[in-house]
């Protein structure tokens, strides 16, 4: 599973791969260039003490000092922007591959996952490869050459400062290593504590009216206290262990700068003999040398800082990954409008079969519904009357057999035309985050002027919109005002009359309703028959399959 | 910055000594790298000097190459030290806000109770709290740790360098450092701002696109659902833009400062050595102790970005706070206009004249409605959806007010209650209910801590719940996260089980039978007035069921 993670992330970022070399490759100059700087220092701290080493006066020195440092600005702010950039591009073009890949995704088979964690990971968790190709990618490269320049530079003065920088450097990757593993799990553990400190404050605000009703508000606090202190705990323990890896890294940078300073300096007294190669080390190459040690180790710890955001990024991958690794049944067309006669047209179909896995096929009988005409599929819960719905509207792909709406068999490439000329009363409504208006007016052609008060009539609606604090115009939705299961489903009524779709598809219109508003909906449903409608209701209220014209029984039957 | 400076204080109010430890170490950590890079440049330096002059001998070598060690580990531990405990006390810092949060949530009014259950409110409260958790530790620690290292490195580098040097190199610090995080945090805000509300669109816009997919589909608008979830993404990308474009100054501009103030340390040091005022080893130790300093600027960079985020997270959450805080104040203010008692104490409920109005458009939904229920009868209220049945129930268990008319409970006066003595006397099962993460018998006890396993099983017997959870292996068997693992029928009536074994004296339920079979519906009503025959029930519904097992019907219209 990490390795197909890790293989998604590599082809995630293909498109931008050169850029990111190229802003990498910035960032290294840009590191490389302290080098010169070093050397401009050196010589004047040199020149203090031996004028007769340079020719180079302090001026030149400090300007030179000074003119490489903005150039290095220069190349951070140039990498920096191309990073962007590149992120800005992948994650933009996963965000829209995603959402149009899960948008043609039938919703008969829309999984196991809600649309809420979809939505957060469309929304919130693809920004994490932002973090790792701006931040991981480029430390990545810095280390691959950084580190070896400057070791061949102090090699070039010092073979015993080199072998300090030596020893120390490839120590690093061996304890990130053993203690790299150690952190991975931890900030993975790490971020699942802190995931279920969330859930707990989610499921404590969520349960917040039961818990004053239970006269419970004291001890659902302290209840809290404990799991967040148990948790806290928890995850400082394991924390102790990662933070290890990053004191490893200080603790190496911070010796080998030491040992480096003190060995130059007792070098320079004379004390010390040998690891250099002519005389002794001039105060050039001491403080030369003393500058470039903490830039030997700073991209390994750029690299080890932002450690989180690769770990971040392959989780996110690795959900891409298994996503596309489900099965995808699309629907038909592409959800869009195409402008249509509205009328009622005949609805037929022969040999229709479906099956979400092998044991559970089922074969759909033969029917022909007039235009104009109704018909009732009633039979037993998980028979699959939703499902022939949900064909009937190019929801799925039915997996032998023809779907004839009008004189037209249903199809991809027709299902949006014929689709335009039909409306669905589903079982348990969601409405957009919008206006009342804008939900009832979904299914309206566009430019048509529809006659809000006239439909809300028909589906005797009008007094769940005098409830509503603002009438049409008050916000449905997740963060808009709620309403209930019967006024919700006399709505959608309202925008069935609305639409004056030629075909009417109805998922259990009076499931969960009181017997008055069940009534209502029914009456609603018989007014869009008399209107010309073809209506298709798939039921188990007795009630309303007698008032159709015909009715289909789906039975039981084996593979 | 008052918000922010508001959820600071919350939090350091709590962990006085970590924060001060941490921010100690903090300090410690700076000033380590600091004098770790210059006294090593002024050593070899110093050294080189004395090897030139031949005085090498003489040199005492063993104090500042015991100094340079110590700092390297001493350093190192501090770091470890400083993470530990930044991060312990982040963590508590988060418990602490939850907390507050919690509590204040629990006296919103119900009515916001009741909006606060859609979970996109819920996601961004918990989402505002996670930006929250850095303010002490990401932006005010290393804002005052950067300071105090500034204030020292002055010090150090006036008394043992040159007064100018420190002057011109600590000047440079603060005034770039200071003037570049007051602009870029002020030209932050608005952008970061809009990010977040890109975001927050952006998911509302998939949640809708998934949620509503079947509708969007036969009504041809998937198409344009997903163009305006790409629109919200292009805003989202073009505020992402302008914030980086920040970023990328506030980098310039600080390294702009670190450059400035080392090429200064650097030059001024070099003058004055030339002129013999000051050692070449003195002007060393200046120039690698302005080097060092860059470290400060690091952590202060990304809090710029962070910034605009933390600002607006503490601003929702600062007035919800105050929300509660405010309606804790209404509530004992509400209390002094407490009636005598001039009913008998043996009517639970009484309804005298009642009438009320939707807070929202002022619509009458009861008017002049009177009736009283007595211990032991059990009374329906049937009618209509929408014509006010739970409106009652509402009414009586003090959820809302009416705007005319008396309601009484065990014959004192509703608003002369406290809100522990209410819930204690009335049990009330709202339409929908939430169940929590635990056992079965945990739940219950969440409702009775005093109910021991013999008194669990009884009342499970009474809401036809125990062969159930016999076979999911009995009162110590877990439920997930709300109620995960039981139907939705045997969530309803563990929930009634919860009510019910606070023994209230009145009890008023929501359609309890909601979601059951006949069968099993008629079971939960004997066993409701079995497990309590002495108590009054008023029972909103709609099912022949429920009507036929009261005693009494009230029709509301």
């Amino acid at each position: 599973m990490a390795d197909a993670a890790s293989a998604k992330l590599k082809d995630l970022l293909s498109p931008v791969r050169k850029r990111l070399q190229v802003s990498g490759l910035l960032a290294t100059l840009s590191s490389l260039l302290w080098i010169g700087q070093a050397a401009f220092v050196a010589t004047l701290i040199g020149g203090l003490l031996q004028p007769e080493t340079t020719q180079l006066t302090i001026a030149h020195c400090v300007l030179g000092f000074a003119a490489l440092g903005a150039l290095r600005i220069l190349l951070d702010t140039a990498a920096g922007r191309m990073g962007f950039n590149a992120a800005d591009k992948v994650v933009s073009a996963v965000r829209a591959r995603l959402a149009r890949y899960e948008a043609m995704r039938s919703p008969q088979a829309a999984g196991t996952d809600s649309s809420a964690a979809l939505a957060a990971l469309l929304a919130e968790k693809l920004d994490s490869l932002r973090v790792y190709v701006t931040r991981y990618q480029p430390a990545q490269i810095r280390v691959s050459i950084v580190p070896f320049i400057i070791l061949g530079f102090a090699f070039w003065h010092s073979w015993a400062v080199a072998l300090i920088l030596l020893v120390a450097g490839p120590l690093i990757p061996v304890f990130m290593i053993l203690v790299g593993m150690a952190a991975r799990s931890a900030s993975e553990k790490q971020m699942q504590e802190i995931g279920s400190l969330n859930s707990l404050l989610m499921e404590r605000l969520s349960a917040a009216v039961d818990i004053r009703l239970l006269g419970a508000v004291d001890r659902s606090a302290q209840g809290f206290e404990t799991a967040a202190d148990t948790l806290r705990k928890q995850t400082m323990r394991v924390l102790s262990i990662a933070f290890l890896s990053s004191t490893v890294l200080e603790l190496f940078s911070a010796i080998g700068v030491a040992m480096v300073a003190v060995y130059v300096g007792f070098t320079l007294l004379g004390e010390v003999g040998f690891g250099s190669y002519a005389s002794s080390l001039s105060v050039y190459e001491g403080v030369f040398l003393l500058l470039l040690a903490p830039d030997y180790f700073q991209p390994l710890r750029d690299l080890a800082a932002a450690w989180h955001d690769k770990a971040d990024a392959v989780a996110v991958a690795g959900e891409l990954a298994e996503r596309e690794a489900q099965p995808h049944l699309p629907i038909l067309g592409t959800g869009a409008r195409v402008a249509v006669d509205l009328k009622g047209v005949p609805v037929a179909w022969q040999g229709l079969s479906f099956s979400y896995d092998e044991a559970g096929r089922v074969r759909y009988p033969d029917a022909q519904v007039g235009a104009g005409q109704s018909l009732a599929i009633v039979g037993a819960s998980g028979i699959g009357k939703s499902t022939l719905l949900a064909l009937l509207a190019g929801l799925i792909r039915a997996e032998e057999g023809a779907i004839l709406i009008g004189q037209e068999e249903l199809a991809p490439e027709n299902a949006d035309r014929l689709r335009s000329n039909m409306e669905w009363l589903g079982q348990a409504p969601h409405f957009l985050a919008e206006s009342v208006r804008r939900n009832l007016t979904l299914a309206c052609p566009s430019g048509a002027k529809p006659d809000i008060v006239k439909a809300l009539q028909s589906a005797k609606a009008q007094g769940v919109i005098d409830r509503l604090p603002d009438g049409v115009q008050t916000r449905l939705g997740e963060t808009g005002a709620g309403v209930s299961g019967g006024e919700a489903r006399r709505l959608l009524l309202t925008r069935v009359f609305l639409s004056g779709a030629g075909v009417v598809l109805a998922d259990e219109p009076t499931a969960d309703l009181d017997p008055e508003t069940a009534r209502q909906v029914c009456e609603g449903l018989m007014a869009l028959q008399k209107r010309g409608a073809t209506l298709i209701v798939a039921t188990h209220d007795l009630e309303l399959a007698q008032r159709m014209d015909q009715q289909l029984v789906l039975e039981g039957q084996d593979a | 910055m008052r918000d922010v400076l508001t959820i600071f204080g919350i939090i350091v109010r709590q962990e006085k000594r970590p924060f001060l430890t941490g921010l100690l170490l903090a300090y410690i950590v700076l000033l380590a790298g600091v004098a770790l890079l210059g006294i090593s440049g002024w050593f070899i330096t110093a050294t080189g000097a004395a090897g030139l002059v031949g005085i090498g001998i003489q040199f005492d070598v063993f104090r500042p190459s015991a100094a340079i060690r110590f700092l390297a580990l001493g350093r190192t531990a501090a770091r470890y030290g400083e993470r530990m405990l930044t991060h312990d006390a982040t963590l508590k810092s988060l418990t602490v806000l939850r907390l507050r949060l919690l509590d204040a949530i629990s006296r919103l009014p119900f009515a916001r109770l009741v909006q606060y259950r859609g979970g996109e409110l819920l996601n961004r409260v918990t989402a505002d709290v996670d930006a929250l958790d850095g303010i002490s530790l990401r932006l005010i620690v290393p804002l005052i740790a950067a300071a105090l290292t500034y204030l020292t490195a002055f010090a150090a580098l006036y008394l043992f360098v040159a007064p100018i040097v420190a002057w011109f190199t600590l000047g440079t610090f603060f005034a770039g450092t200071l003037g570049t995080l007051a602009v870029a945090m002020k030209v932050a805000r608005a952008p970061s701002e809009r990010i977040e509300r890109a975001h927050q669109s952006l998911r509302l816009r998939f949640i809708d696109l998934f949620r509503s997919k079947t509708d969007l589909i036969v009504t041809g608008n998937l198409q344009y659902q997903l163009e305006k979830a790409d629109r919200a993404d292009l805003r989202l990308r073009s505020n992402q833009r302008h914030v980086d474009t920040i970023e990328q100054g506030v980098g310039v501009a600080l390294g702009l400062t670190s450059l400035f103030a080392a090429s200064m340390a650097l030059a001024l040091g070099a003058d004055l050595a030339v002129a013999g005022t000051i050692s070449a080893a003195q002007a060393a130790l200046g120039f690698f102790a302005a080097l060092a300093l860059n470290e400060t600027m690091a952590p202060l960079r990304r809090s710029v970005t962070e910034y605009g985020r933390m600002q607006s997270a503490a601003r929702r959450v600062t007035r919800l706070l105050d929300e509660g805080g405010k309606q804790a104040v209404a509530l004992s203010q509400a209390l002094p206009e407490t009636q005598a008692e001039h009913d008998a104490p043996t009517i639970p409920l009484r309804f005298e004249a009642v009438s009320y109005r939707t807070a929202q458009n002022g619509r009458q939904i009861l008017h002049n409605l009177s009736f009283a229920v007595s211990s032991g009868e059990r009374v329906s209220l049937s009618g209509p959806s929408g014509g006010g049945k739970s409106t009652v129930l509402n009414l009586a268990a003090g959820l809302l007010m009416p705007d005319e008319g008396r309601i009484d409970v065990m014959g004192r006066s509703l608003g002369s209650y406290e809100e522990r003595d209410l819930r204690a006397a009335l049990g009330f099962l709202p339409q929908r209910s939430m169940l929590m993460h635990g056992s079965i018998l945990e739940a219950l006890c969440f409702a009775n801590p005093t109910v021991d396993e013999d008194e669990a099983w009884q009342v499970l017997e009474a809401v036809a719940l125990d062969s159930v959870i016999r076979q999911r292996g009995g009162l110590e068997s877990m439920l997930g996260e709300a109620g995960l693992g039981l139907s939705g029928g045997e969530k309803r009536r563990l929930a009634l089980a919860r009510v019910l074994v606070r023994h209230p004296r009145l009890i008023l339920l929501d359609e309890p039978t909601e979601g059951l079979d006949r069968t099993t519906a008629q079971h939960v009503l004997n066993g409701v007035q079995h497990y309590l025959p002495n108590s009054a029930i008023l029972v909103a519904s709609h099912r022949q069921v429920e009507q036929n097992w009261a005693q009494k019907d009230i029709r509301i219209i």
